[in-house]
């Protein structure tokens, strides 16, 4: 009985003990695992929480894989070696990344090259029918056995990180780049004998064996000497392509015609246009909006970095259902965002699941094609706004951040423009009418006409902030959307939709110069009016055009309120000599328009010279 | 009970070596000795593509670059020479007090003998500069030179760490039992004193009071 017992105990270290090396194996040769293990790691360092198994050989090791367990219960046989193979595979170099992604198992592929690269053997061999010591020294015993194995253990840890196999698995590891080959596992009880030329490229260390008294507990392993033999490189055609040259892109010339927008006007025919009474500006006003205004979308760029998990996730699914249940190789899972290579580990009727699990995958393509559409029908329209971003940017993003809604402020600064009239928002019940949409989409609400652009932005909203659900909610919809990045930029890129939306995102800098602008309604626009005029000439050429835009639009008629137009707030800081009535007292209606066909030829000379005519035009008026 | 000794393999290092080499190499064996409850960790080294193993435990990894400073301090006072780093592993055993004696005395059980041979000298380099800032000549045959040298001092350090996993694997009866609640044996870091002499009367202290003779192989 006492003797059952103390072979029990013996027992339960050798099993403990191979469980324990197969941990440690896995945990540094197959990277699939040791992401898992380090993820989990890092939560139970936080919480310092030792498992029970943690506390075999005195070893924290994390919580074991679930593939050891099935292991272990299909090796329970104590007396049979445990073979642990540590295999390269090698993809052929012919094969296309993308290809593997969606057909990892297609022919281009290419063949696949399998080589043992280690071969660790824990064996415990037959016991010796012998008397084991009872009593006291039964206990010294198992206890020198089980000291023994620590540092058996020890040294086979500190061993894994000196081989050269460790060199692959950190490079695998790494989940910056893809390579063109796995490391695969594969358990056994028994061993196919390595032929003659594997042999001669391969050296043994046999570790101490632990000697008890009823048997004996060895480790081996057998390594290549050296891998520089494989062709272990980096994929390069699957990173990430960032598209620069998209619509919109600051560093693409925001006046380019773009393939999709039929109406890729020059800023240049703008003073010929602003010449014009602004009575006739509503039929003009389509026109304005297609002068370069239109706004792509940013979809390609994100296009690509919005699509690569989804199309990672494509991939397990056919090694799902290719891998053989009595498979015995067990695979590594080949990088968290695009997987050249994934095959599940089959062993015994035991799967280990992959850590990523495919979700909506048939509609990446779709959406990775959606955006096309997309920019195309945002194109056609006239209402919604496509502005480019570029231009954005410059009149928007780089002015004082002056917001008075709050949620902006997690944003990247406002446009002023925007800004300034949200504070006037209430004023001004006209003119500032896009930028009262804009608040009403930040509201939530969808005013008419710009339904199916608002409607989809508030898709983005609503999804923005969970990118964990952002790819289900653009795939699951048939309908196109805008093609956000999950990163920050897409909120950037929204709130740049939001500022320019209804607002010419040339009419910026008002914020500098409109401080003096009366208080009445119609003092407002004329002060944004000449507010804009005045900065003309100060903002580039692009610029300029912005702000005849939105005069065009937000110019009141003629023959309206009389009291609109005071020749006080036209007196304004203007550098370029736009002092048009100054004591000019005419009759309201007529002074009015005076000063509007004024400015506009003003506007017009500022345009046509940069800045070396403003004095000029001074003089000539005085 | 006999103290085990092991004699590393001489290393030959330049200064900005001294560091990493050391640090490697020292946790590499305590480790082997921490049999408590450890958390392993990983540790790269920047000079070498070698990964060694910390017992995790941030005091010994305090006391051990604590003397590891004394040890470059003293390089830098006795430049271009050998050296030797002595890692002792101890029993405290209480005693009889005497008069000559203390109340508690150390019985050694093991001893690991590093030996470094500085070959710079310690003023082009800080103890914590990077190989880059080894400027001796820019030209191509001094860089391969270096490259070279290198991987020479990389792959004896491989060696060194290898022998130490022998040693360890191959010597374990002499390894006392396991204490609760300890996560290492106690130990003790010898770095060579500011003289020869000294040094020399370090070891005879040593033998004095562990009462056994230093069995120098």
């Amino acid at each position: 009985m006492e003797m059952d017992r103390e072979s029990g105990k013996l027992e339960q270290i050798v099993s403990q003990f191979r469980s324990k090396i197969l941990h440690v194996i896995l945990d540094s040769r197959v990277p699939s695992l040791h992401h898992h293990h380090h993820q989990q790691q890092q939560e139970s360092l936080s919480h310092s929480r030792v498992r029970k198994t943690d506390k075999w050989f005195n070893l924290v090791l994390g919580d074991r894989p679930p593939a050891l367990e099935n292991l272990n219960f299909s090796l329970r046989n104590l007396f049979d070696p445990m073979v642990i193979d540590i295999i390269l595979v090698h993809r052929g170099s012919c094969s296309s990344s993308v290809d593997n992604l969606y057909s990892p198992s297609a022919p281009a592929a290419g063949p696949a090259d399998e080589t043992v690269i280690e071969r660790w053997v824990v064996q415990y061999d037959c016991p010796r029918f012998i008397a084991t010591p009872s009593g006291a020294d039964a206990c010294v015993s198992y206890k020198k056995i089980y000291k023994k194995s620590i540092i058996l253990l020890r040294s086979l840890y500190t061993q894994m990180r000196l081989l050269p196999a460790y060199r692959i698995f950190k490079q695998l590891s790494s989940l910056s780049q893809t390579y063109n080959f796995d490391l695969v596992y594969k358990v056994s009880s028994f061993s196919h004998p390595f032929s003659r030329e594997e042999e001669s490229g391969m050296k043994e260390y046999i570790f101490a064996p632990v000697e008890a008294l009823s048997g004996c507990l060895s480790v081996s392993v057998t390594y290549r000497a050296t891998l520089s033999d494989f062709n272990l490189e980096p994929l390069v055609s699957l990173p990430p392509k960032i598209i620069t040259d998209y619509v919109g892109s600051p560093t693409t010339d925001p006046m380019r015609s773009f393939p999709s927008s039929d109406k890729g006007a020059h800023a240049t025919s703008f003073p010929l246009r602003g010449a014009r009474p602004p009575s006739s500006s509503p039929f003009q006003r389509p026109h304005s909006w297609s002068s370069g205004f239109h706004r792509g979308f940013p979809s390609t760029k994100t296009q690509s970095l919005a699509g690569s998990p989804p199309v990672y996730r494509i991939s397990p699914k056919p090694y799902d259902i290719a891998s053989p249940p009595t498979d015995l190789y067990g695979n590594r899972i080949q990088n968290q965002r695009v997987s050249t290579l994934q095959q599940v580990t089959a062993y015994d009727e035991y799967k280990s699941s992959p850590p990523f699990s495919p979700s909506a995958s048939p509609s990446t393509p779709s959406y990775l094609s959606g955006t096309n559409p997309l920019r195309t029908r945002h194109c056609s329209e006239t209402a919604p706004v496509t502005i480019p971003l570029p231009l954005t940017g410059r009149s928007t993003r780089y002015l004082s951040p002056n917001s008075s809604d709050p949620s902006r402020h997690s944003l990247p600064p406002l446009s002023p423009r925007s800004s300034k009239h949200d504070a006037s928002s209430q004023e001004s019940p006209s003119g500032i009418r896009s930028y009262r949409k804009i608040e009403a989409l930040r509201a939530g609400e969808s005013p008419s006409g710009l339904s199916n652009n608002y409607s989809a932005q508030k898709v983005v909203r609503d999804s923005k902030d969970d990118s964990g659900r952002f790819s289900a909610l653009l795939s699951s919809s048939g309908s196109p959307r805008i093609g956000f990045s999950r990163s920050s930029s897409r909120l950037s890129f929204q709130d740049d939709m939001d500022d320019c939306e209804f607002s010419c995102p040339f009419d910026v800098d008002d914020v500098d110069v409109s401080d003096s602008s009366s208080q009445n309604t119609e003092g407002k626009k004329a002060s944004e009016f000449t507010a804009q005029s005045n900065l003309v000439g100060k903002k580039s050429h692009d610029a300029a055009v912005g702000i005849l835009v939105h005069m065009l639009r937000t110019a009141p008629p003629l023959r309206q309120d009389s009291s609109c137009y005071s020749t006080h707030s036209l007196r304004t800081e203007y550098e370029g000599g736009v002092s048009i009535a100054s004591g000019f007292f005419m009759p309201r209606k007529t002074a009015d328009a005076l000063e509007e066909l004024n400015s506009y030829r003003e506007m017009k000379d500022l345009l046509l010279s940069k800045s070396g005519t403003r004095v000029v035009r001074k003089e000539e008026i005085k | 009970m006999n103290c085990e000794v092991c004699q590393l393999k001489e290393l030959e290092v330049e200064h900005f070596e001294i560091r990493e080499v050391l640090r490697c190499i020292l946790h590499t064996i305590v480790f082997h000795r921490a049999l408590g409850l450890v958390r392993p960790k990983d540790v790269d080294l920047e000079l070498f593509e070698i990964t060694y193993v910390q017992c995790g435990d941030v005091e010994l990894e305090k006391k051990i670059d604590e003397k590891i400073d004394h040890f470059i301090s003293w390089v830098e006072k006795h430049p271009n020479k050998k050296s030797q780093i002595c890692l002792s592993f101890y029993e405290v055993k209480s005693k009889q007090p005497s008069w000559f004696t203390n109340k508690t005395e150390r019985l050694y059980w093991e001893q690991w003998y590093i030996n470094l041979n500085v070959t710079q000298h310690p003023k082009h380099h800080s103890s914590k500069s990077h190989h880059t800032k080894l400027v001796v000549d820019p030209g191509e045959s001094a860089t391969e030179e270096r490259s070279s040298r290198r991987a020479m001092v990389e792959a004896s350090l491989r060696e060194v760490l290898f022998q130490i996993i022998k040693f360890v694997n191959e010597k374990k009866d002499h390894v006392p039992p396991i204490s609760e609640g300890v996560i290492y044996f106690p130990y003790e870091i010898t770095i060579p004193s500011s003289s020869d002499s000294a040094f020399g009367m370090d070891m005879i202290k040593r033998m004095l009071h562990s009462g056994h003779p230093t069995m120098l192989s």
